[in-house]
């Protein structure tokens, strides 16, 4: 649910730097020039947080926070003090009327999110679910690691990817980092001296900026009881060393939400491209069966009618593999979608050992197959179990 | 009763009001502040030529206006040439120059009056916390030029000039002396 906070301040600039300040953020802000507005909208829309000002015309800030206050229906509604008041004596008899937390102008933007956050459950607002973020899109991951050469091998395991890995060897690196630029996800050493990667972790997930931030424990195999205690904090996940970077990619992208459809589907020359990684594991086939259905029904959509469905990267052929690709072809027909296949010499070979594959035909390149659409009808390979 | 302004020393003045501006400055329009020129009435020294009356607001100003209330009494002036009042306004929305003139001057009066209120309101909350309590009073602009201001005849004034990375900015202060 939207938070709804409410700023009443006779400055139409201090209520455009409020909207400003929170446009990032999953919110909807409420605006009122005075006390008499700004308690009327209060009781209107109950709003999760009030920044109040303190100096306005009609009726002041420490009048309207008097009210507030007395009011059963609205004390409960937090109330943050964003004034050019701010001698001591003053910050002092506001407080004792119950405000949650007090700023003087000028402040810092940064300030301001950050004080809210501990008062609101702030989350940053996403750029609309259609447009989920992909393999392709680039990111940030901080790595808080105190031996170099791990951080080297995880820059050097995703150097395919477009994802920046920056390192960081201690707590106070990391959270300097993260209150500059925030990453997309952290990975910590959970052998950091002190437990300070616990205490990092407690830090991140009290920083607005960093409260969803996916955070990745790293430890050695065998140090089970850390970690037990970082699954049991909350970690997102925990990698264990030595580090396998194929599996690490697969959780950053499966813990940064990303659609990993690219590995497998896309447009070339105007042909949907159903390409079959090197290893199909159990894993890899469940993705692939996920985006399958929409990646067609997409292309369909957007004019394409013609699918080729690479294979020649397969190394063997299993009962998961084939029942994947029986799906795939039985959707193309389902869709009228025509379709051929591309694979190696291996597979053509071994298709011959199964019922349900020994008829199929394959093109050695993706060019004999995208030019076998210019003939009449293309060498479609019948499905068996169809 | 308020204090006597005889009391209150000029290096007290000008150290908040140099705090003030640099931290307004800093804060919240990303610019450096510096104090290049002073002068204070009734002195032993002459006020520099760019700070007399007469050449205060020659060109097209925005002069915004906050008073204080309470221990001790006065008003602060802030002077900032046209464009460069439309400049900070640009800065603190988060408009182009080319949005700033077509919302208009009351966008620009209100972005110079919320200026000056951070900017006394830090002021008076420095005298505050030094023992000189008192309360802002709503922030009021002038625009124009070649106008000045008079101060009533009980009351010493302090005009204090600042550098802001080539920008002018000048704070008028007048304290109102005794009762």
């Amino acid at each position: 649910m939207r938070n709804k906070i409410l700023t009443v301040d006779d400055s139409k600039t201090v209520r455009i730097i409020v909207r400003k300040t929170f446009k990032s953020y999953d919110c909807e802000i409420l605006e009122a020039a005075n006390g008499v507005e700004g308690l009327a909208l209060a009781a209107k829309s109950m709003p999760d947080l009030i920044l109040l000002d303190v100096t306005m015309p009609v009726m002041d800030g420490v009048e309207m926070l008097t009210k507030l206050k007395s009011d059963p229906q609205l004390k409960g509604i937090p109330v943050m003090m964003l004034t050019a008041e701010g001698g001591r004596d003053h910050v002092l008899k506001i407080a004792k009327i119950g405000v949650r937390d007090y700023i003087v102008k000028p402040f810092e933007e940064d300030v301001l999110v950050e004080k809210a956050g501990r008062i609101i459950d702030l989350k940053p607002l996403v750029d609309g679910p259609a447009k989920a973020r992909s393999l392709t899109d680039p990111a940030t991951i901080l790595v808080v690691e105190d031996k170099p050469a791990i951080i080297q091998q995880i820059q050097e395991g995703l150097k395919h990817t477009p994802w920046k890995i920056v390192g960081a060897a201690t707590q106070g690196e990391a959270i300097d980092y993260c209150s500059k630029t925030p990453p997309d996800l952290v990975i910590v050493s959970l052998s950091l001296p002190e437990e300070s990667a616990f205490a990092l972790f407690r830090l991140l997930r009290t920083n607005v900026k960093t409260k969803y931030t996916p955070v990745f424990g790293l430890v050695v195999k065998t140090e089970t009881g850390t970690l037990q205690q970082a699954q049991t904090v909350g970690f997102t996940t925990v990698i264990t060393k030595p580090i396998d970077c194929s599996d690490l990619e697969s959780r950053i992208a499966k813990a940064m939400n990303l659609d990993t459809s690219t590995r497998y589907f896309g447009i070339e020359e105007g042909f949907f491209v159903f390409k079959m990684p090197e290893n199909c594991t159990q894993a890899v086939l469940a993705e692939i069966s996920t985006y399958l259905k929409p990646k067609l029904t997409e292309a369909v959509d957007a004019g394409h009618n013609r699918a080729i469905i690479n294979v020649s990267a397969l190394k063997t052929l299993h009962m998961g593999v084939i029942k994947q690709l029986v799906q795939a072809m039985q959707l193309c027909r389902d869709a009228s979608v025509n379709y051929v296949l591309v694979g190696n010499a291996q597979l053509v070979s071994e298709c011959k050992g199964f019922e349900e594959t020994r008829t199929w035909s394959f093109f050695e390149t993706m060019d004999e197959a995208r030019a076998s659409f210019g003939k009449a009808a293309p060498a479609a390979p019948a499905l068996a179990t169809a | 009763m308020p204090a006597d302004t005889q009391e209150i020393s000029e290096t007290l003045i000008r150290d908040n009001i140099t705090r003030a501006v640099c931290d307004v400055f800093k804060t919240m329009l990303q610019r450096t502040a510096k104090l290049d020129q002073m002068c204070v009435s009734g002195g032993p020294d002459a006020c520099p030529p760019a700070l007399r009356d007469e050449n205060l607001a020659q060109k097209a100003q925005v002069v915004g206006t906050v008073g204080f209330l309470g221990e001790i009494n006065g008003l602060i002036y802030l002077y900032f040439d046209a464009n460069f009042a439309k400049d900070c306004t640009g800065h603190l929305l988060g408009m182009s120059a080319d949005e700033v003139t077509e919302a208009g001057d009351e966008v620009i009066n209100d972005a110079i009056g919320e200026i000056t209120n951070m900017t006394v309101g830090s002021f008076k909350n420095g005298l505050c916390d030094q023992g000189y309590p008192c309360k802002l009073t709503i922030p009021s602009i002038l625009r124009g030029s070649n106008f000045s201001i008079e101060p009533i005849s009980d009351s010493i004034r302090f005009i204090y000039s600042f550098d802001t990375q080539g920008e002018r900015l000048v704070a008028d202060i007048i304290l109102k002396v005794g009762e």
